[in-house]
């Protein structure tokens, strides 16, 4: 067992990560910045450390602060969360260099599955399907990009090689688009990773985006968890995951799985991951990422299958066997996933501010994930995603329901939220039938010029 | 910066409820940190917060089963209260806290010394390395807040000075 373990996290992740702990009996650090000095997960670790300045740059991704804070204060073991430094190679291998266990793959996973176009090399060589792409080591030049677009033919989705989160990404439908568009996912690709390489997928249409969770040990023992469809997206963010898919048959669910687990093992890999595939409307399958790090939406899983993710993923850092295999990971009902932002949900500009009322749901099959609380000041400095509400029933019409009466019993006073946003996703026909791409949240945003109108007669009334 | 003129900026923290301040021009940085009014600290150079927290063994053996109530109190990045002529000194990064160079050495400063600017006042071993932390203003040392060897936390308070 781990003697002391530190969260090199903030918000609801780092809240996550200390439940876990506590039920697993290791005591935990928190680090924080002075932004941070009355977050929730500084108040519910056994000890916290601050580390730096507001400025992310200067605290959650200041290497050496959190190193050194392992040694000076005898940490043992650091999990990473997401985001942040937990898709960080030289973060896990100053980690392991400073003789502290890295909760995470080893570095050289986390760089390969970095580094897009040599993923997919790997992958195509393995037989896991990818999207017709540009080959070898990535673009960086228009004319390269262009000449590789001409092979490819439109519609191209624009990528980062050192890619994620949506940035340095964009849908380019012609040359001129292509043209216009490249250097500016180049400089987005720059300012967001330090790396001017790109690389051009094939841009699916009508394509959902499934994923599979992979749990695996030290001993080569590698299974997957089933999926999650996150194809309820804005501009590449995901805003609501559900598990499993509506579209996947057993039968699919069986290749894509094989798939998953196959694109995890020809590298070795080992604790959690996730494997990002795009289905087509076809039924035809593409990998496209491998996320090396917990996701945001791994309690959908954990409603499904009942395996605590995060506490396994520490087991499992310890050097602790695969305690499942394939034949005993079942799957009950179905599990919704509202990410809440503080943002306005007209702009989605970030709403930070003091919330002066807070009020949860609860009740059967309802998890809230949250380090909000009365008199709390949200902070301008990090990501808006203040709570993920997770609705477990026993089909998803159950579960659709659940979440609908659950964000109308949410009260989160003093900022704005996207929960209206949800409540019009989940009254959407087409959502109810399960019938939605990665195109879906196109339908609410509201046309550029008309939507002055309808705002001014709100307020008006 | 004059004497007055921190007074004047002391009152407006006052009067605005302000916790904490930092300017920079021409002739320097300074940084005025007041004491939290609702939790009552003294006015005195010593708080009892900070006594409690010297008071607590050095390296891991903090961990000591806290409440969160007085985890939070225990927390550094709290300063005590200052006279207007008093200076904190405070960590500039995550480390552990020495008062010599080396084991043997002597302390680079006691309370009650003379202090240059430029001073070495102790040293945080951060990652094996060892920062000097140097005095930014002549003066006189009036508390050492920190013990030998303890591990100290990224804007904690280690040293009251007197300037001017």
């Amino acid at each position: 067992m781990f003697k002391k373990l530190l969260v090199a996290n903030r918000g609801t992740i780092a809240i996550r990560i200390i439940r876990a702990c506590r039920e697993l009996g290791i005591p935990t650090i928190a680090v924080y910045s002075t932004a941070d000095a009355d977050a929730l997960h500084v108040r519910m670790a056994d000890e916290s450390v601050c580390i730096g300045p507001a400025a992310a740059e200067d605290s959650y991704l200041n290497i050496p602060a959190i190193i050194s804070t392992v040694l000076t204060y005898g940490a043992d073991a650091v999990h990473p969360g997401y985001g942040f430094l937990s898709e960080n190679g030289d973060f896990a291998e100053a980690c392991r260099r400073s003789g502290v266990n890295f909760v995470g793959p080893a570095a050289r996973h986390i760089r390969l599955m970095g580094d897009k176009p040599r993923a997919r090399r790997i992958m195509a060589r393995h037989g896991v399907p990818v999207l017709p792409g540009s080959e070898g080591k990535g673009v960086v030049e228009l004319r390269d990009a262009q000449a590789a677009a001409r092979k490819l033919g439109y519609p191209i989705l624009i990528k980062a090689a050192a890619g994620g989160g949506g940035k340095g990404m964009r849908i380019v439908r012609n040359e001129a688009e292509l043209a216009r568009f490249f250097p500016l996912a180049r400089a987005e690709s720059e300012a967001a990773f330090g790396s001017r390489t790109m690389y051009l997928e094939k841009y699916l249409e009508r394509a959902r985006h499934v994923e599979f969770q992979i749990l695996a040990d030290n001993y080569r023992n590698l299974i997957h968890l089933g999926e999650r469809d996150c194809s309820v997206q804005r501009r590449h963010q995901k805003v609501l995951e559900e598990a499993p898919c509506p579209a996947l048959t057993p039968k699919l669910r069986e290749r894509m799985g094989k798939a998953a687990v196959r694109a995890a093992k020809v590298v070795g890999y080992s604790n959690v991951g996730t494997i990002e595939f795009l289905l087509a409307p076809d039924g035809e399958f593409y990998f496209i990422e491998m996320n090396t790090r917990i996701q945001v939406e791994h309690g959908v899983t954990e409603m499904v299958t009942g395996i605590d993710l995060v506490k396994e993923s520490i087991r499992l850092a310890m050097g602790e066997k695969l305690r499942f295999a394939q034949r005993q990971v079942t799957y009950r009902g179905a599990a919704i996933e509202c990410r809440v932002y503080a943002e306005d949900p007209d702009t989605h500009q970030p709403s930070p501010g003091t919330v002066t009322n807070h009020h949860q749901p609860g009740g059967l099959g309802v998890r809230v994930e949250t380090a909000l609380y009365d008199g709390y000041q949200v902070p301008v400095h990090y990501d808006p995603l203040v709570a993920k509400l997770i609705l477990h029933a026993d089909n998803r019409a159950g579960a659709i329901a659940r979440a609908k009466a659950a964000l109308r019993e949410y009260v989160i006073d003093g900022i704005q939220t996207n929960i209206p946003l949800h409540l019009r996703i989940l009254a959407d026909a087409d959502f109810q039938r399960g019938d939605y791409a990665t195109d879906f949240l196109r339908r609410f945003e509201p046309a550029p010029v008309l939507a002055e109108a309808p705002r001014v007669a709100g307020r008006a009334s | 910066m004059e004497v007055r003129d921190l007074k004047a900026l002391l009152l407006l923290m006052q009067e605005y409820g302000l916790v904490e301040l930092e300017i920079e021009d021409k002739k320097g940085k300074v940084r005025l940190v007041r004491g939290h009014p609702d939790r009552a600290a003294p006015p005195a150079a010593e708080p009892a917060r900070v006594a409690a927290r010297t008071a607590v063994p050095a390296a891991p053996k903090r961990t000591a089963a806290r409440s969160d109530a007085d985890g939070r109190a225990r927390r550094g990045g709290q300063a005590p209260a200052l006279e207007a002529n008093q200076r904190l000194v405070a960590s500039p990064m995550v480390g552990t806290f020495f008062r010599a160079a080396t084991p043997n050495a002597a302390p680079f400063v006691e309370e009650g010394d003379t202090v240059r600017k430029g001073q070495p006042l102790c040293i945080i071993e951060a990652m094996k390395m060892m920062n000097e932390i140097e005095a930014e203003a002549a003066g006189r040392m009036i508390k050492i807040l920190c013990d030998n060897g303890q591990p100290v936390e990224y804007g904690q308070p280690l040293m009251i000075m007197e300037v001017g």
